[in-house]
């Protein structure tokens, strides 16, 4: 018995990965705030280096270092394609490039966030924020909902390459809104059912109760995520202003 | 006590009483199957006393319904949480959380239990229903059946003294409902009031103290279990009711007609192999043929490899070594996608168009109005042709999956699970639509649990967890045999 309560309690995550969720969205917002407003080449890969140690020291190390080198490399290529002009690529480049590299850090913080986050801990954060339960049910739903769709999005295009509908590249190409339209049909009749059978489920486990919730962790908004918070606050400003200095001009590709 | 007193329903989008004055005095402690056609009105009784209706499906109620004097019909679902527990049919779609200890203690949680309470419950439940290996896991990486008892954990956590089950039986194969049998056995031990809603009910005959008969919305007869276990076989086929000996009767569904001798294979497989991580191989070696109008059934337990096998002959996948030769060619993946036709088990995921006709026609290069007719005719959707197939019955549904195969003309049809959640005369229905298939000159594969099915259905058997030898076999009254020692003991 001891042994399974043990079990039950013990945490998966570790590190910065077990702040509270609070902390963890306030983050989140700051990042894409500070984000949107650096440009320059060092300071922006300076941001990316301490968020990845910051994840990484909270489960999620092979997933900084992949968007770490997706973020080198599209930096690179951003640079280099303005110099050497490659038919197409240099466009697309022009105009997509800057907003990816916006969007990384924030994705990079997203997922961890998605991923270290127990469901039970995420409720009670938010309730303990005083959100009301029209707004916590449904941001848990879709918490419970991002990783169904991937599997239930295979299972279509798998059923639609048996029945030879858009099955092949030329199809797709030349009836992209046949495509979207046969793939996104199941997907909204299976999102339908369940979210009426999750609906039901939920319901008669009590989801709709009104009193104060425990999850199986202490959820606590302390003097760890205080700190956590102001040192984001300093260093995120921190960026931002040296972004405005002559660092912020420096480019690291030549 | 539970009783029904002179209950009445009627849904809001209805011209008719789904339930017709129904009385019923359900004593604590009784295990009590629940079980008719399908539409019946069992789902709606149950739905009744969780509280979804009138709260969540909205409708007229005459009549009362009690649980130890308490009226029930003025408790929303949230005051009913911790006294009625539902474990529903599809475990898929049941789940909050994402992973498995915080889905056993969700109920809890929503209780506003403190943090050593709830941590004690979720124990109490995992050392009762042992439940340990399952402990700390992702939703994703479970079967069917280990969500179900996650499920039932969740539930348990609640302590709840009445259950209800919805079909819970429909997405297991053997070993899921023996050990679902098992914990029934235990809640039943514990004095808890089990209601089981149930179309397959052969894995409840040793627990069950009644059994009730619904027809139309009404009661039509409340047998003890001996009475319900020996209804005559005519008796049962006219009330649309499932075997509960599936294994004593395999004399009477196996038509001697159906006895082939072998047939000249079409379709051979060759030493197939297939791993998703080195050594840890899913299928090794696996040899067996098939011609012309047989039907093969896939048998295995619980990751034996049958979804894998139908993805790789289907074509979805591709495998690691072995050969697939259909009429003495060999097969690539993408041949092997436009021979093949599956027949899924959620028909949800396979039906694209937006009106039965359009269905049929899909994906299909030379259009013939007639055949389109023809097969509508045949699967008795002809009235259905202008809906849409989201608005149809799950039968109906899968006939609309099974006309799309006959429409592209597929020698090689495959079906996952066909009769999952189907009534006596439903399963009927497609094993005569699968007999008729194969009469015409397809090669047909069934993975399947439904024993019952099997014996009526299907000419050879394929056993993904025996040795070579005992393989692919041709069914006869022997094979049958042993499989049923192997199932039922």
């Amino acid at each position: 018995m001891e042994y399974i309560t043990e079990l039950i309690e013990k945490n998966i995550f570790c590190g910065t990965a077990v702040l509270d969720p609070r902390c963890k969205f306030l983050m989140l917002i700051f990042i894409g705030l500070a984000s949107y407003f650096i440009n320059g080449d060092l300071t922006g890969i300076l941001l990316m280096a301490v968020l990845g140690i910051f994840i990484s020291g909270g489960n999620g190390m092979k997933w900084a270092i992949k968007m770490m080198a997706v973020y080198l490399l599209i930096s690179f290529l951003n640079t280099l394609l303005r110099y050497v002009a490659i038919h197409g690529l240099s466009v697309i480049m022009s105009v997509f490039g800057v907003t990816v590299l916006k969007i990384i850090p924030i994705v990079m913080a997203g997922r961890w966030i998605l991923r270290t986050t127990c469901m039970d801990d995420l409720m009670v954060s938010l309730e303990r924020a005083k959100m009301p339960q029209s707004v916590t049910i449904p941001m848990v739903v879709m918490f419970r909902y991002i990783p169904t769709l991937g599997i239930e999005y295979r299972m279509i295009r798998n059923t639609m390459q048996i029945r030879g509908i858009c099955d092949t590249f030329w199809k797709k190409l030349l009836h992209p809104l046949t495509t979207i339209e046969y793939i996104l049909i199941p997907l909204l009749m299976r999102c339908l059912k369940v979210t009426d059978e999750l609906a039901a489920s939920g319901t008669t486990r009590g989801l709709e109760r009104v009193n104060k919730r425990y999850a199986l962790h202490v959820v606590h908004f302390g003097m760890k995520e205080y700190a956590v918070m102001a040192g984001t606050v300093l260093f995120l400003g921190g960026m931002v202003f040296l972004d405005q200095t002559s660092i912020g001009t420096i480019s690291l590709w030549r | 006590m539970l009783e029904f007193q002179n209950f009445s329903f009627q849904y809001e989008e209805r011209e008719e009483n789904t339930l017709k004055d129904i009385n019923l005095t359900i004593q604590d402690g009784e295990f009590v199957l629940l079980t008719g056609r399908s539409g019946c009105g069992k789902t709606t009784l149950m739905r009744s006393l969780n509280g979804l209706i009138p709260h969540f499906y909205p409708g007229k109620i005459q009549g009362d319904l009690r649980l130890n004097g308490e009226s029930l019909l003025e408790m929303k679902p949230s005051e009913l949480a911790g006294k009625i527990g539902t474990v529903f049919q599809d475990p898929r779609s049941q789940f909050f959380m994402t992973d498995t200890t915080r889905e056993l203690a969700f109920g809890c949680e929503n209780m506003g239990y403190e943090r050593k309470e709830t941590v004690k419950r979720v124990a109490n439940s995992v050392k009762d229903l042992r439940l340990e290996e399952y402990l700390n896991r992702s939703i994703f990486a479970l079967s069917s059946g280990e969500k179900q008892q996650i499920a039932i954990g969740s539930v348990y956590a609640m302590a709840p003294k009445l259950y209800i089950f919805d079909e819970p039986s429909a997405n297991l194969d053997y070993d899921a409902a023996k050990r679902l049998a098992k914990t029934m056995k235990r809640l039943k031990e514990a004095g808890i009031t089990v209601l089981v809603v149930e179309h397959r009910f052969y894995y409840l005959r040793d627990l069950i103290d009644r059994a009730v008969w619904i027809q139309d919305g009404s009661i039509m007869q409340v047998y003890t279990k001996n009475e319900f276990c020996n209804l005559n076989q005519q008796m049962r086929v006219s009330n649309g009711l499932r075997t509960v000996y599936p294994e004593k009767e395999i004399n009477d569904q196996l038509s001697p007609a159906f006895i082939r001798e072998n047939s000249e294979p079409q379709l051979s497989v060759s030493n197939l192999n297939y791993y998703y991580e080195k050594g840890k191989t899913v299928l090794s070696d696996l040899n067996f043929t098939a011609g012309k109008g047989d039907i093969t059934g896939i048998v295995g337990h619980n990751g034996a490899g049958k979804t894998t096998l139908l993805s790789i002959m289907t074509g979805i996948m591709q495998e690691k070594y072995g050969e697939i030769r259909y009429q003495n060619k060999k097969l690539s993946a993408k041949k092997r996608r436009k021979l093949s036709y599956l027949v899924m088990q959620d028909t949800d995921y396979q039906l694209f168009g937006s009106s039965v006709e359009e269905e049929l026609t899909l994906g299909i290069k030379e259009l013939k109005k007639e055949k389109v007719s023809n097969t509508l005719d045949a699967l008795e959707l002809s009235e259905y042709k202008e809906c849409h197939p989201a608005s149809l019955s799950g039968g109906q549904k899968q006939r609309v999956t099974i006309g799309a195969a006959i429409m592209k003309e597929s020698p090689i049809i495959y079906f996952d699970e066909p009769t999952s959640g189907l009534d006596y005369d439903s399963m009927i229905r497609v094993s005569g639509l699968i007999r008729e298939l194969a009469k015409q000159g397809a090669i047909v594969f069934i993975v399947s649990h439904d024993f019952e099915f099997i014996t009526r259905t299907c000419t050879r058997l394929l056993q993904l967890d025996e040795n070579e030898a005992s393989q692919n076999l041709s069914i006869t009254e022997d094979t049958l045999k042993r499989l049923a020692e192997k199932y039922f003991n």
